[in-house]
C-alpha cells in the first residue's frame, strides 16, 4: 500500500478583490495524481507559485481537495475521525523556523506533538530525547530556541515532528530561509532519517542541488505535474527545466553545454565528481 | 555579466566609502562580550560591484548598518566621499539617501496603500518635492521591472517576486550613489533570482551605481561581482578580486564557505592532469576553457 | 536598545528555589506580597526581610544580580520617597520654603520604600528561579477552579505561553523594521507628538502584517502537530509536589502565623493606606 496516494487532486480557491467581490477562481493544484511508496525519498520541485506548497498541505490534511481524494497510509483525509492519525502519520515541516516553534524551551517544543496525542509523560520524555538525538540536537534540550541558528531551529522542528512517530515527513521548503551551512545540516538530517529510521520523506524545494540524492523527482508547474522521474532523468532535460523557471546544478549545466558543443558526454550528470570522471575518461582515452 | 570598466565619469581619486578600524561590540544577556565587527578597514571606489560574503553571525549585517550609520561604532569610523559620517554635525539622514540599504526580506517593510505611494516614501523623506518624488517613483518602478498595472495596486496584493522589486524600488527612488543589498534573492526561485540579479547589474551599467551585494551564494557573487570581501568572526578575512579570493580555498573552507562548484571541477580536472586553467568560476568560462583544451589536444 | 529587553528573565542554575514546584513559588510569592500590605510595623518588616534573605540565599542567585533588578523601579522609588518625605503632615522636624520634613513622613517613606523593594525583589525572585513555561503551566493548574465559571483556563495559559515565546521575536522585528524605514529616511524623533505618532505608521503596518502572518503560520503548525485544545493532553513535565515543596508550605504557614502574631499583638494594626 502506498504511504501517500493522491488521486486526481484539484484545489481551487476564490480570489476576491479589495471590496470582497469575487474576482476569479485560482486553480492552485490541477488534477495531480501520484503515489509514494513507504521508505522513498521524494523531491517536489517547482518555481514560486507552481502549487507545490498547496499540494504539500493536502498530505497533512491542512487543506482538503476540491476534487479528487488524498489517502495517507490508507486513510482518506476527508474522514474527520482520522484527522489526528493522518497528521501524526504524515508530519509537516514548514518554511519559517520561527513560526513553527511553539515551546519556549527546546524539549517543551519537541514534546508538543506527543502531548497533544496524550502520550504518557515518561514516554514523552523518552521520545523527546530520542528525537533530539536523531537530529543531533540532544544537548540543546533545555535551551531557548531563540538562541539557535536557523539550521538548528529547523532540526528542532524536525525532531518535533519525529516525536509523533510519523511514517512520513513532508518538508515544505525547509531550507528557503536558511544559510548554506544550515541547509546542509537539514538535508543530511532528512537523508539520515530516511535511511536509518526508514521514514518516507517528501521534500519540497526550489533548490536543484537538494534533489540530486532523491529517489524520484516531481516537477510542478501551474498546479500540474510537469515532469517526473529520477534526478538523472529530470536533469538531462535542461532546457525544459529552464522553461519552468528552474535551473540545474552547475555540474549538470556545464555537462549540458559541453554536450551541446559536441563533446560526447552522457546525459544526467548530477555532481562535479561525475562530470570530472566523465571528462577524464574522454581525455585519457584520447591520449 | 558586465565586467569591464567602461563606466561613466566618476571621481575616482577618493573612495566613495572608506571604513577605518571599525569596531562594534555588545554584550549578551549573559554579559558575554561579542565582537560583531573588529578592526575592519577598507576602501570602496565609485562604480565597483562588490560581493560581501560570510556566514550567519560573521558580522556582515552589522557592518552594513555601520556603513549607513544605523549603528554607531565603538571605535573607528566611516568616510563617505571623504567626510566622516559619525561627525556630530554630519547629516546622516541625507547619507542614507546616498548610501541606500536594502534589508533582507525588504517586502516585510512595505506599508503604504499603493506601490506608488510606498516608493514615494523615501524621496519625500529626503525633502524632494512631491512632483519630483512622483516622477522619480514612476521611473524607478519601471526600472525594477514592475508592470504598469502594479502602480496602484496594494503592495500586499503583489506576488512574492513583485513585492521584493517594489521594496527595492523604495530604496532606489532616493537615487543612492551606493546601493547595498542584504541577500536580495533569499527565498526567490532560480529564475526570479537570476532576473533580480540581472536587474541589479544593469543598475550599475546604466547609472554607474556602486553596488555591495551580500550573498551566501558563491555562484551569484562570482557571476556579478568583480571584488569580494569575506567576513569571518567579525573580521575582514579576505578582500580581493574574485579570482584571487577563490584561490584561498582552505581559508574559505575554515570560514564555513565553499568556492563555486565550477571552480572545484576545474581544480579537479587540472590536478588529474588535464591542462586547464583552474581560476575559472563561471559555467560559461569553464565550458569555453574545457572545449579549448579538448580541441587543442584533438580529443574532439 | 531594544535588544536589551529580556522577557521572562529566567536565571539558569540549580538551587533549592529552582527545584521547587512552580505552584509553590506562585503561592509563596502571593502570600509574601500580601503580608507586606497588611501590617506596617518594624517587627513585621524585619521578619519579612529575613524571609526574603533566606529565599535569596537558597536561590543561589548573586545578590548583585538581584539588586540590579531594582533598576527599573529606581525612579518610582525616588518619587515615592520624595512625595512622602516632604508632603506628609505631622510633627515637624525640619522645614524650608514649601518643604516640611516630619517624623511621620520619614516613617511613611521608609515603609513604602521597604514594601516596594521587597515586592520587586520577591516577584523577581519568582521569575528568576522559574522558567516562563513552568509559570504558565502552574497558572493553568492554579486557575483550574475557574473552569466552573466557564473561564477557558487552558486557552488562556496557552495564549500566555505563546505570547512569551513571540514577544522577543516581535521586539526584534520592530527593531528591524524601524531600521529599514530609517534607511529610507524616516524620522521618528523630531516634530510634535502628532507628527511623531504619524511617523510610526510605516512601522506599525508592517509589524501588524507580519504578526498576522506569523499567527497564521503558527496556527497551521500547531494544527499540523495535532493540537486539538486542552482535552486529553498530557505533559512532558507534569507538576508534582516533592518533599521540598511540603517543607516550603510549612515554612510559609509559620511565616504567616508569625506575621499575623506580630502585627496583631506586638504592635497595633495600622489600616492599609496606599
Amino acid at each position: 500500500m502506498p504511504i501517500v496516494d493522491l488521486k486526481n487532486v484539484t484545489f481551487e480557491y476564490i480570489r476576491r478583490d479589495n471590496e470582497g467581490n469575487v474576482d476569479g477562481i485560482t486553480t492552485a493544484v490541477d488534477g495531480v495524481s501520484l503515489k509514494v511508496s513507504p521508505g522513498e525519498f521524494i523531491a517536489v520541485l517547482g518555481a514560486n507559485g507552481s502549487g507545490k506548497s498547496t499540494l504539500a498541505k493536502h498530505i497533512n490534511a491542512l487543506l482538503f481537495p476540491t476534487e479528487g481524494a488524498v489517502f495517507v497510509d490508507g486513510m482518506n483525509t476527508a474522514d474527520e475521525d482520522k484527522l489526528l492519525d493522518i497528521r501524526s502519520t504524515a508530519g509537516m515541516i514548514f518554511q519559517n523556523p520561527d513560526d513553527q516553534i511553539i515551546g519556549q524551551i527546546v524539549e517543551e517544543d519537541v514534546a508538543f506533538g506527543p502531548e497533544n496525542l496524550g502520550v504518557p509523560s515518561e514516554e514523552i520524555r523518552k521520545r523527546v530525547y530520542d528525537s533530539l538525538d536523531a537530529v543531533g540536537m540532544s544537548e540543546y534540550g533545555l535551551r531557548s530556541p531563540d538562541r539557535l541558528s536557523g539550521g538548528q531551529k529547523q532540526r528542532v522542528s524536525i525532531a518535533s515532528v519525529i516525536a509523533m512517530k510519523p511514517k512520513c515527513i513532508i518538508m515544505d521548503e525547509p531550507t528557503a530561509m536558511i544559510d548554506p551551512e544550515g541547509r546542509r545540516e537539514i538535508l543530511e538530517t532528512a537523508h539520515r532519517l530516511n535511511k536509518e529510521e526508514k521514514i518516507t520523506v517528501i521534500l519540497i524545494t526550489h533548490y536543484m542541488e537538494e534533489v540530486v540524492d532523491a529517489d524520484r523527482v516531481f516537477v510542478m508547474d501551474k498546479g500540474k505535474v510537469a515532469m517526473s522521474g529520477t534526478p538523472a532523468e529530470i536533469f538531462s532535460r535542461v532546457s525544459e527545466l529552464q522553461e519552468l523557471r528552474l535551473t540545474v546544478p552547475q555540474a549538470t549545466e556545464l555537462a549540458h553545454r559541453l554536450k551541446m558543443a559536441g563533446v560526447p558526454i552522457r546525459d544526467g550528470i548530477l555532481t562535479g565528481d561525475e562530470l570530472v570522471s566523465a571528462i577524464m575518461k574522454l581525455w585519457s582515452a584520447a591520449r | 555579466m558586465q565586467k569591464d570598466n567602461t563606466l561613466i565619469e566618476l571621481n575616482k581619486d577618493i573612495p566613495i566609502l572608506e571604513a577605518k578600524h571599525l569596531v562594534y561590540e555588545y554584550r549578551t544577556a549573559a554579559a558575554k562580550l561579542i565582537r560583531a565587527v573588529y578592526d575592519v578597514s577598507f576602501n570602496i571606489w565609485p562604480g565597483e560591484f562588490i560581493g560581501l560574503i560570510g556566514h550567519t553571525g560573521s558580522g556582515k549585517s552589522t557592518l552594513l548598518q555601520l556603513l549607513t550609520a544605523l549603528e554607531e561604532p565603538d571605535s573607528g569610523t566611516v568616510y563617505f566621499k571623504g567626510q566622516d559620517i559619525f561627525e556630530k554635525k554630519y547629516d546622516r539622514k541625507k547619507l542614507r539617501g546616498k548610501v541606500g540599504l536594502v534589508f533582507q526580506y525588504p517586502e516585510h517593510q512595505l506599508f503604504a496603500e499603493t506601490v506608488f505611494a510606498d516608493v514615494c516614501f523615501g524621496p519625500l523623506n529626503m525633502g524632494v518635492d512631491r512632483k519630483q518624488a512622483e516622477l522619480t517613483a514612476y521611473d524607478t518602478i519601471k526600472k525594477v521591472g514592475l508592470e504598469d498595472e502594479c502602480f496602484y495596486k496594494s503592495p500586499f496584493d503583489l506576488s512574492g517576486g513583485q513585492k521584493r522589486r517594489a521594496a527595492i524600488a523604495g530604496v532606489l527612488a532616493m537615487k543612492p550613489e551606493v546601493l547595498i543589498l542584504d541577500e536580495p534573492t533569499a527565498g526567490l526561485d532560480p529564475k526570479g533570482r537570476d532576473d533580480l540579479l540581472d536587474m541589479i547589474a544593469s543598475l550599475r551599467e546604466d547609472a554607474g551605481m556602486t553596488i555591495i551585494l551580500v550573498s551566501h551564494s558563491m555562484e551569484d557573487v562570482a557571476r556579478y561581482a568583480e571584488r569580494i570581501m569575506v567576513m569571518n568572526k567579525g573580521k575582514l578575512l579576505l578582500d580581493d578580486t574574485v579570482s584571487a579570493v577563490f584561490m584561498h580555498q582552505s581559508e574559505l573552507k575554515s570560514a564555513g564557505l565553499a568556492v563555486p562548484e565550477v571552480m572545484e571541477i576545474m581544480t579537479a580536472l587540472s590536478s588529474s592532469g588535464m591542462p586547464v586553467r583552474d581560476d575559472i568560476f563561471t559555467t560559461d568560462d569553464a565550458a569555453e576553457e574545457i572545449l579549448r583544451v579538448l580541441r587543442e589536444y584533438r580529443v574532439i | 536598545m531594544l535588544r536589551d529587553i529580556t522577557i521572562g528573565q529566567y536565571y539558569q542554575t540549580d538551587s533549592v528555589m529552582h527545584r521547587l514546584d512552580p505552584r509553590t513559588k506562585i503561592v509563596l510569592t502571593f502570600v509574601y506580597i500580601l503580608s507586606l500590605f497588611v501590617f506596617e510595623n518594624p517587627a513585621v518588616y524585619a521578619v519579612a526581610a529575613l524571609f526574603l534573605i533566606i529565599e535569596i540565599i537558597l536561590s543561589a542567585i548573586p545578590l548583585l544580580y538581584m539588586v540590579r533588578g531594582l533598576k527599573p523601579v529606581v525612579f518610582l522609588l525616588a518619587f515615592t520617597v520624595v512625595v512622602n518625605l516632604f508632603f506628609t503632615g505631622g510633627q515637624e522636624l525640619v522645614s524650608f520654603w514649601i518643604f516640611r520634613i516630619t517624623i511621620e513622613g520619614i516613617k511613611r517613606s521608609a515603609y513604602l520604600m521597604g514594601r516596594l523593594i521587597f515586592l520587586v525583589l520577591a516577584s523577581n525572585l519568582m521569575t528568576l528561579t522559574t522558567a516562563p513555561v513552568s509559570l504558565t503551566n502552574a497558572l493553568e493548574y492554579l486557575m483550574k477552579p475557574l473552569k466552573i465559571f466557564r473561564v477557558p483556563v487552558h486557552e488562556v495559559a496557552m495564549m500566555m505561553s505563546i505570547a512569551l515565546r513571540f514577544i522577543p521575536i516581535l521586539v526584534d522585528e520592530t527593531n528591524k523594521i524601524m531600521k529599514a524605514q530609517i534607511a529610507r529616511g524616516a524620522d521618528f524623533e523630531s516634530g510634535n507628538i502628532i507628527k511623531k505618532t504619524k511617523s510610526l505608521i510605516p512601522v506599525i503596518i508592517p509589524l501588524f502584517v507580519s504578526a498576522f502572518r506569523r499567527a497564521n503560520n503558527l496556527a497551521q503548525a500547531m494544527e499540523a502537530r495535532c493540537y486539538n485544545g486542552g482535552e486529553g493532553r498530557t505533559r512532558l513535565n507534569p507538576l508534582k509536589y516533592r518533599r521540598a515543596d511540603i517543607v516550603a508550605y510549612v515554612l510559609l504557614v509559620i511565616y504567616a502565623v508569625l506575621i499575623v502574631f506580630m502585627g496583631c499583638f506586638l504592635f497595633r494594626v495600622i489600616p492599609i493606606a496606599v
